[in-house]
């Protein structure tokens, strides 16, 4: 059995997280991954309390399994929504985008588990010493904000220096990528993109269609100057991006030009204005499903996968 | 302590002693980004026997400021 400790930690059938996606990880979502046996995470992105409660509390009358919101550090609204968290029904946060260890014993006091999206292995092994149940290593491969390393440079190395779980993210698409975090060392996925697809995600049906026709070659890094660079699909507004960083414009201006434009994509599916954040898996999707075929195909597809292997049958 | 402090930055933010001057601003002048400075922080932690939170050290901004920081942990 694969990820038997992720698995124990999540308290789901499979060790499947839903990545945090901001506009896009909603009440609907996150409580259909949770019911088909993965962790559904609500993203607070950069909306205020009351909107995360609000989706807590629809989520909650879809699914009485494990939920998680997705605490993103740098939202105006971080201190509100990490306190108003305290006493909802929830079991899981997720922080990413800083260090959340100002709230960590808050938190853990009223009895979430704590799981921070960390970058590197200082702050893994930081996060491990301020009490995280486990860790998510995330590398640059992912959609949105993201850090330098790669997923399998990051992994292992994050894995040797705590000894809580970790999950792996950034770039896992299929189950041979399931299988590679495993081989890797990790206990078990935190997978964005693909949900994208899933046929209970609220998304625009543009922001869909982009990611399906998208290439492997099709996502950009856009921000850099800004300290917290973002990947995105190509598109108009992207190419602005590109052309204003290349003319030295100022963090400021650049912020400016991003600000409303991942809410332009995900409700609007505005293709030329809009930010259409995804990972550079999303080359390899292709069809939309349901939640629950997606983490069956990604967890069992895994186990199949390693049978197969172990048996020799790529061998011949 | 400076020498010290300096040593450490060098050594975590990959620069020559000679790059690091006594009023050199971490962020700005030798390029220390968010993940810089939670590895800074641990190495003083494991240096200085301390326990530093993140937010303490945010409004630390100099080599000497640094200096002055652990020195009021100390006592």
């Amino acid at each position: 059995m694969l990820f038997a400790r992720g698995k124990k930690i999540l308290g789901t059938a499979y060790p499947v997280i839903q990545g945090g996606m901001a506009w896009i990880s909603e009440a609907t979502l996150a409580a259909a991954v949770s019911e088909a046996g993965g962790l559904g995470v609500i993203a607070a992105g950069n909306a205020p309390f009351s909107f995360v409660r609000e989706e807590i509390r629809k989520a909650r009358k879809l699914t009485a399994k494990p939920l998680c919101v997705n605490v993103m550090l740098l939202s105006p609204y971080a201190e509100e929504v990490a306190h108003g968290l305290i006493d909802e029904d929830i079991e899981f946060i997720i922080t990413g985008a800083g260090n959340p260890g100002k709230y960590m014993q808050a938190w853990k006091e009223a009895g979430k588990k704590v799981m921070p999206v960390v970058p590197s292995t200082a702050l893994a092994r930081r996060m491990e010493q301020s009490g995280a149940d486990a860790l998510i290593a995330e590398g640059t491969e992912a959609g949105g904000h993201i850090g330098e390393i790669t997923t399998m440079a990051l992994i292992p190395q994050v894995v040797d220096v705590v000894t809580i779980p970790v999950f792996a993210a950034g770039g896992i698409g299929d189950a041979r990528g399931v299988l590679a975090a495993w081989m890797l060392g990790a206990e078990g996925v935190q997978v964005g993109t693909r949900f994208l697809l899933a046929h209970e995600c609220q998304v625009h049906a543009h922001y869909k269609e982009k990611i399906i026709k998208a290439k492997d070659i099709d996502t950009v890094v856009t921000g850099r100057p800004t300290g917290h660079p973002v990947r995105v699909l190509k598109n108009p507004l992207a190419r602005e991006f590109a052309r204003r960083e290349k003319e030295g414009c100022t963090p400021e201006e650049l912020e400016e030009l991003g600000a409303g434009t991942l809410c332009l994509a995900a409700q609007e599916g505005d293709t030329k204005n809009g930010s259409f954040m995804a990972g550079q898996i999303a080359g390899l999707l292709s069809q939309e499903q349901s939640c629950s075929q997606i983490i069956q195909d990604l967890y069992l597809g895994a186990e199949m996968l390693l049978a197969e292997k172990c048996r020799g049958e790529n061998h011949g | 302590m400076l020498e010290k402090i300096k040593e450490i930055l060098a050594e975590e933010l990959s620069l020559d002693l000679e790059e690091i001057g006594d009023d050199s601003d971490i962020r700005e002048d030798l390029g220390a980004d968010s993940l810089d400075m939670v590895q800074l922080v641990m190495s003083l932690e494991d240096e200085f026997g301390l326990e530093i939170e993140n937010e303490e050290i945010q409004s630390v901004t100099t080599v000497r400021g640094i200096v002055e920081f652990i020195e009021k942990k100390r006592g």
